[in-house]
């Protein structure tokens, strides 16, 4: 089942740089899946995806789907904003732990101006589509 | 192994000193590092002669002269026996000079060392800035994508802080209030002028709920620390400063543990703060003051609650008693800490240890804590991920 893809009209202000090993993220993220690795020997998940297990160093890991729930941890609004991000600012951003036991930073997509949810609301991943290539955010489940 | 003291001090009034690129009257990175050198020096009551290893705190990228510490080795002649050298990590750097310093004299490299530096950047703008310490606090490909700043991982911190403890943001404003109530009292604040409580609540949003008192100024500052052997101290007839304990910790993550923890209880000060007590014989009760590297008001209240000074879940409620207050139970940030002493970040743990190094040698005006004997001052980086924790004992 794909996440919902929030198309933006404009670039990504500060673009990721993409690997060899990290190239399936962001593909996978692109058409509408949040994903990670998992290590092939202690099964542990890590984010982000790593070629070498960090738990146990093993170079054994396979790709595997993530529900993209969760709850939120923390937020904040940053209003003083880094020069590339002056145009976006204020930004909503937080912290997510996934229901996998994942804990991930991301942006936070809220209504302007209004409140911050409350902490440890349920919240989901979304894929934002920007024009030249894709991040994910979180959003309150009752939003979507 | 050799007991290291510190034996004298330099420190430039942290401000504004930077001069924008291409203006004419340059004021030098080298020289206002040189007239340090010379006062603290001095101030130990040694010459020249006598400094046998030099730590710098690297400097930002703003200042021209690279190699930094092998230019003022020769600006001011200063053949060294042990290491001549500068470090680098994030906050934490002018803690490593400090460290990296006090081990030449542990270990017997050198009788005199030197633990200084010099953080000039305000003539770049704060956006600029951010540009590039974005990149500093947090994954380049995961979190600065989505406009992570250094210190919305500490906002984070307050909102989960208040969250979880039923604490508030005024009880963290007050924080900000008694830090300026400290830097009035301070010759070298950036920020010496009282503020109220609702001075800092009407402040402008910088990373919510924090406001602009409750995150650290951008400032420019420069320290000169003297290190010696304690047979070196003794020799001088004054007062020191013995390092009487240290602690380092890093708990192995970035920002933020992938595996979901207690994100506030921060780890590594309160593992490092452990072995610092124990190294030093001492339990975080017998401190008389603190001095902590703590950027914004959320992060004095983690650490000192990590550090043992309050009990968890207290250290926002204990601004607000007055307990951290000059004159409370346990006075922390006597200097105006980072909020109004200033943040020049890879020096800041230089200007605390500084004023340390003032209370222990009953030098601090004002602003001294009556018989301090024993105090404890901590340094960090990324949302506290690692800590460097010293405890330091006056002796005359």
């Amino acid at each position: 089942m794909s996440l919902p893809i929030l198309s933006i009209a404009r670039r990504r202000a500060y673009p990721p740089r993409t690997s060899q090993f990290t190239a399936p993220f962001w593909e996978n993220l692109a058409a509408g899946a949040l994903t990670t690795t998992a290590c092939a020997c202690c099964e542990k998940l890590t984010f982000p995806p790593k070629p070498i297990c960090p738990h146990c160093w093993s170079s054994e890991v396979r790709w595997v789907g993530l529900s993209a729930k969760g709850t939120l941890y923390a937020a904040t609004v940053i209003h003083a904003a880094p020069a590339v991000f002056r145009d976006e600012a204020p930004i909503p951003v937080c912290v997510v732990d996934l229901a996998e036991g994942l804990r991930i930073a991301t942006r936070l997509l809220v209504i302007p101006d209004a409140p911050l949810p409350a902490l440890d609301t349920a919240v989901e991943i979304v894929v934002l589509a920007y024009e030249d290539g894709p991040l994910f955010a979180a959003r309150p489940v009752a939003a979507g | 192994m050799t007991e290291v003291a510190i034996i004298g001090t330099a420190a430039l009034p942290v401000g504004k000193h930077q001069s924008p690129p291409g203006s004419d009257g340059q004021v030098l990175e080298h020289e206002v590092m040189a007239r340090l050198i010379t006062e603290a020096v001095a101030d130990a009551g040694l010459c020249k002669d006598d400094v046998e290893a030099l730590v710098f705190a690297q400097c930002r990228p703003y200042t021209l002269q690279k190699y930094f510490s092998t230019f003022m080795a020769h600006y001011l002649r200063l053949p060294c026996p042990g290491v001549v050298m500068e470090v680098l990590g994030n906050g934490m750097t002018g803690g490593y000079a400090f460290d990296r310093a006090a081990d030449e004299v542990r270990l017997g490299r050198a009788k005199v060392a030197l633990a200084l530096g010099i953080n000039f950047e305000t003539a770049i703008s704060a956006a600029e800035h951010a540009n590039s310490s974005m990149r500093a606090t947090g994954d380049v490909d995961f979190h600065a994508p989505f406009g992570f700043t250094p210190i919305s991982w500490y906002a984070m911190d307050a909102a989960r802080y208040i969250h979880d403890h039923g604490s508030s943001r005024e009880a963290l404003a007050a924080v900000a209030v008694k830090n300026r109530a400290h830097a009035a009292l301070n010759p070298i604040a950036q920020f010496r002028k009282p503020i109220t409580l609702a001075d800092v609540l009407g402040q402008p949003q910088i990373v919510s709920p924090l406001g602009l008192f409750e995150v650290p100024p951008r400032g420019d500052g420069a320290v000169c620390l003297v290190l010696a052997s304690e047979a070196v101290a003794k020799a001088t007839g004054r007062p020191y400063v013995l390092i009487r304990g240290r602690g380092y910790y890093h708990e192995g993550a970035h920002q933020i543990s992938e595996i979901p923890n207690d994100m506030t209880a921060f780890l590594a000060p309160r593992t490092a703060g452990a072995a610092a007590y124990a190294d030093a014989g001492v339990t975080a009760a017998d401190m008389d003051l603190a001095e902590i590297y703590a950027p914004c008001t959320i992060v004095e209240v983690l650490a000192s609650e990590a550090l043992g000074l309050a009990p968890r879940g207290r250290g926002a409620q204990a601004a607000v008693d007055g307990e951290t207050r000059l004159g409370g139970r346990i006075p922390i940030c006597t200097s105006g800490g980072l909020q109004s002493r200033g943040h020049p970040s890879y020096v800041t743990p230089l200007y605390s240890v500084f004023e340390l190094a003032e209370q222990l040698r009953g030098r601090a005006g004002d602003r001294q804590v009556a018989n301090a004997r024993l105090a404890v001052t901590s340094c960090e980086l990324g949302n506290y991920n690692a800590a460097l924790v010293h405890v330091l004992e006056a002796k005359s």
